[in-house]
């Protein structure tokens, strides 16, 4: 297959000889390495890549990824990272209207009819930038002679892959992994990665979230080899009897050999000193799957986030041990009781935060710093819930949720803003998804990704469909896949309250964003079919965040009200250089001559840019110390 | 000791001087207002106190058109002006003791009280008065009393306060009240405490906005290090007390006025540091917060214009802290 450019136009075509989304596991050779997390199937490709900028896609350089290219005029860029911040391509910010506003007339593809395809409109696209990078390597000792992927955390927003000149596959869903089988196309030796990134692609109609908008290679990438027999994904279920006592553990494996599925799979459940509780072990197969019970189980909370770890130990018919893949257990219960959501028996209260990945410096390509900094503002000022809003954060924030008792809401990355709503008021006339069938697969597609992916991680107690995307078939499909899928969560979608024609179908809460309270109330009152959340509300933009007591009153009142998630975490804004006295100074849309801009609306976070609290977390503090 | 401690008076042309052990007021007909606080040799007023009506907008401000519809409030916090004074020597009314009144005044004048009053009108449409009382006791302690006259048709007012502005920067503060910068409609989670603020710290949200209001304050003392003075070498820290009355009181210490900050888009584009400017208010109107375009703050948390306020403090005869 070759790569084809109008990919970028058709919303149909998202996903390339992409490996099938999975979960997040991590395979060991050995149980030691397993303990000290550093695997030797695991390659980083983070770091200086060879980089070349085009202002739009005529201007690309063609054929880049062909060994033989001359590319002696590439840069270097450090991967990951935003094209823009590196100094390629202008930095903005823009709310709800598409990024092109005022500058380019659009309408996406089939909104207008199906005989209405856009062809063109971003393939030949005059400001859709394009990142050419090219990596070279050599397979660390521990990925030769093995089956070999590659793994993007996150490339933003369309990217086509090549290895050693031949094509291997194309992705979009900025915030979702994309993988790929390299086995192929290896050779021995030296290596030729290229990676063609585009800024804009259909998905940027899905993806028109309230933040800078970049491009890039900006999580990171790394190679990771398949031993012979290998676990390719894990569901666990971990549950607990209506009587809180009786752990109920059910286990279902997909295994894969590079030749025989021959040996055996050991699995040990230790609880949280390492002790086995549990053990058992079967014969190979494509589908392994095992249940079993724990009595007096120690549950998974906020105030407890106890976790057992699994084990999963592939054996060769030698018995010796070719694979271990450890995972972490939270047991818990969550489920909706007399319409109101309960975990492990209890009401649930959600003292949450949105946050958007954001480093003032590195824009949403985040640190472990950032990460572990932001968890200890959760820990010091009562959050206990978090909404990854709005798309699937880094992989290992999920791990420190978990560990941490931080309560998740999972949202997709999917964002239609623009396609709905103008300056405030309701008008879907070009709205996607919509209920357009050549848009239903890409949305649904993302669902997977979020849900294989994460599967497995106590802290996510919601699937959230995305955000302000209005509603129609294609997200009634995401939540009954959602439903489908997985029965031991509740989905989450706020923008069926746009369109209350789909109130049955999406979403098993009524979520608003930023309701008055007095509006909150007539709901509650009226004998409502769903329990109640915001999953926004205090939009603390600059000095802000009065009047909290009057939501804090609604939990006292109302057992269907369960709190909210407060918009938002940290500010949206990044260190520049002040050209005029040469200090460090915070800048926001409209400041890099960006237009259109929707300046300062990205100040909305308890934190400042700089992760510096702002006055009003004290009452943050106090209001969610109340119903802690 | 206070009862045996006269106050001089200075029946000036110009001008009521009030002075005493270790302070000197000059009360300034022309200048309408509080011209001159000096305790021990140290000038505290860069300008005479004036009524505060405007607050720099907040986002929610923006948002929710609050500043548009109580935009002459800025206009009034910018240009009122003094249009009356009155005189009270040791509580009896006297005639303005300018020339030829004065003339039967000599440069030994005593008494044990001295008030004065400025009436000052703003220029919104329409207009009312704000009368600002400085009452001095015999221990050199200021009292003053502010009285905003309702008046019907006038927006709901953004701040309502009387600001002092000083010739240098501050040190710093120390003040009894509540932790962290907060307002009616998000003081909950202020912690009760004494604290000391170092410098003049403007809170750093991304477009400067109305920031630092300290609620629920029973004291405040702002130090500092320097005056204007240039026969005053002396860099030790001096320090000035303002303290609740009647009940607490809020206040913020700033380096800027409300359209100092309102001006910038940015905290880079701030002026130098030069002033202090201390707040005291009287009623402090909420930020609000349901979301930052369009809702309204919490009404309880709303000023309103067409009805009177009244505001008591002290700036007290010795330094506490």
């Amino acid at each position: 297959m070759k790569a084809d450019l109008t990919w970028l136009d058709d919303p149909q075509t998202f996903r390339i000889n992409q490996a099938p989304a999975h979960s997040d596991h991590r395979a060991y050779a050995t149980e030691a390495e397993a303990d000290q997390q550093q695997s030797q199937f695991v390659q980083s490709l983070d770091g200086p890549w060879g980089f070349q900028f085009a202002r739009d896609p005529q201007h690309r350089p063609v054929g880049f990824y062909q060994p033989d290219y001359d590319r002696s005029d590439f840069d270097q860029l450090t991967v990951p990272g935003h094209i823009e911040l590196a100094g390629y391509g202008q930095i903005q910010y823009i709310n709800t209207a598409y990024p092109w506003e005022g500058k380019h007339y659009r309408r996406p593809a089939y909104s207008q009819g199906a005989d209405q395809p856009e062809r063109g409109m971003f393939s030949t696209d005059p400001e859709n930038t394009v990142g050419a990078y090219v990596k070279r390597f050599t397979l660390q000792p521990g990925l030769q002679h093995r089956r070999v992927s590659i793994e993007f955390d996150g490339v933003e927003q369309a990217m086509f892959l090549w290895l050693n000149g031949q094509f291997v596959g194309y992705a979009e869903d900025s915030f979702s992994r994309s993988e790929f089988d390299l086995t192929r196309y290896l050779q021995p030796g030296e290596n030729l990665l290229a990676v063609e990134v585009f800024k804009h692609s259909t998905a940027a109609f899905l993806e028109d979230q309230d933040m800078f908008r970049f491009s890039g290679i900006f999580r990171s990438v790394r190679l990771v080899a398949k031993p012979a027999l290998h676990l390719e994904d894990l569901t666990i279920r971990a549950g607990v009897d209506p009587a809180l006592t009786t752990g109920q553990l059910t286990l279902a494996l997909q295994l894969s050999a590079a030749e025989q599925l021959v040996g055996a799979v050991q699995l040990t459940l230790q609880d949280a000193t390492g002790q086995p509780v549990w053990t058992a072990e079967h014969a190979l197969a494509e589908t392994v799957k095992l249940d079993t019970t724990l009595p007096h189980v120690h549950l998974w909370n906020h105030h407890d986030p106890y976790l057992y770890r699994l084990l999963v130990t592939l054996t060769d018919a030698t018995g010796a041990v070719v694979e271990v893949v450890p995972y972490p257990v939270g047991f818990r219960r969550f489920e909706l009781k007399d319409k109101v959501m309960t975990l492990n028996g209890e009401r649930l209260i959600i003292n949450g935060v949105n946050r958007h990945e954001w480093d003032a410096h590195r824009g949403r390509a985040v640190t472990m710093a950032d990460m572990t900094s932001d968890l200890q503002t959760f820990r010091e000022n009562n959050i206990n819930a978090v909404r990854t809003c709005h798309y699937p954060d880094q992989p290992v924030w999920y791990d420190l949720c978990d560990r941490n008792g931080i309560y998740m809401m999972a949202e997709n990355n999917l964002e239609t803003h623009g396609t709905w709503q103008k300056m405030g008021v309701v008008e879907p006339s070009y709205n996607v998804p919509g209920s357009l069938p050549q848009w239903q697969l890409a949305v649904l597609d993302r669902a997977k990704s979020n849900y294989e992916m994460f599967k497995n991680h106590p802290a996510i107690l919601f699937w959230s469909l995305g955000n302000e995307s209005y509603a129609g078939e294609d997200l009634a499909a995401m939540d009954a896949y959602y439903h489908q899928a997985d029965p031991t969560r509740l989905t989450h979608y706020e923008g069926v309250f746009q369109n209350r024609a789909y109130a049955d179908r999406i979403s098993d809460v009524e979520s608003r964003m930023y309701n008055p309270p007095r509006e909150i109330e007539k709901y509650l009152q009226e004998r409502p079919a769903k329990p109640f959340l915001d999953c926004e509300y205090m939009h603390d933009m600059g000095n802000s965040l009065g009047g909290m007591a009057s939501y804090a009153q609604l939990i006292d009142r109302y057992p269907m009200y369960q709190g909210g998630f407060i918009w938002d975490f940290i500010d949206q804004a990044l260190w520049v250089k002040d050209p005029v006295t040469g200090k460090s100074v915070l800048h926001y849309g409209g400041d890099f001559d960006d237009r259109h801009a929707d300046y300062e609306f990205s100040g909305d976070g308890l934190l400042f840019a700089d992760r510096t609290p702002k006055p009003a977390l004290q009452e943050v503090r106090y209001y969610y110390g109340q119903h802690n | 000791m206070a009862n045996t401690t006269k106050l001089n008076l200075i029946f000036g042309d110009v001008t009521l001087g009030v002075s005493g052990p270790h302070f000197r007021y000059i009360f300034a007909y022309d200048r309408g207002g509080l011209e001159s606080l000096v305790r021990y040799g140290k000038e505290w007023l860069y300008r005479t106190p004036v009524p505060a009506f405007w607050r720099a907008t907040t986002d929610n401000d923006r948002g929710n058109g609050f500043s548009r519809q109580s935009a002459m409030w800025l206009g009034a916090d910018l240009f009122t002006h003094c249009t009356a004074v009155a005189v009270r020597v040791d509580g009896q009314s006297i005639p303005l003791p300018i020339a030829p009144e004065n003339n039967r005044y000599t440069d030994h004048e005593t008494a044990t009280t001295v008030g004065i009053t400025f009436t000052y009108t703003t220029p919104t449409v329409p207009a009312t008065t704000v009368d600002v009382t400085y009452d001095v006791n015999a221990d050199g302690g200021l009292t003053v009393a502010v009285h905003y006259h309702g008046v019907a048709g006038l927006p709901e007012l953004p701040a309502l306060g009387l600001r002092f502005i000083m010739p240098t920067p501050a040190s710093g503060f120390d003040y009894q009240g509540l932790s962290g910068e907060t307002y009616p409609d998000r003081m909950a989670g202020g912690q009760p405490g004494t604290y000391h603020v170092a410098g003049l710290p403007v809170t750093p949200y991304l477009v400067p906005q109305e920031c630092g209001m300290h609620m629920a304050t029973d004291w405040v003392t702002v130090t500092r290090e320097r005056t204007l003075n240039n026969a005053d070498p002396d860099h030790e820290p001096f320090q000035l007390t303002v303290k609740r009355q009647d009940a607490p009181l809020a206040f913020s210490c700033l380096p800027y006025t409300p359209s100092e900050l309102e001006n910038a888009t940015h905290q880079e584009e701030l002026p130098t540091p030069r002033r202090t400017v201390l707040t005291i208010y009287g009623a402090v109107r909420g930020v609000g917060g349901i979301d930052s375009w369009g809702a309204d703050v919490e009404p309880q948390y709303h000023i309103a214009g067409d009805v009177d306020h009244d505001f008591h403090f002290e700036i007290a005869a010795s330094v506490q802290n």
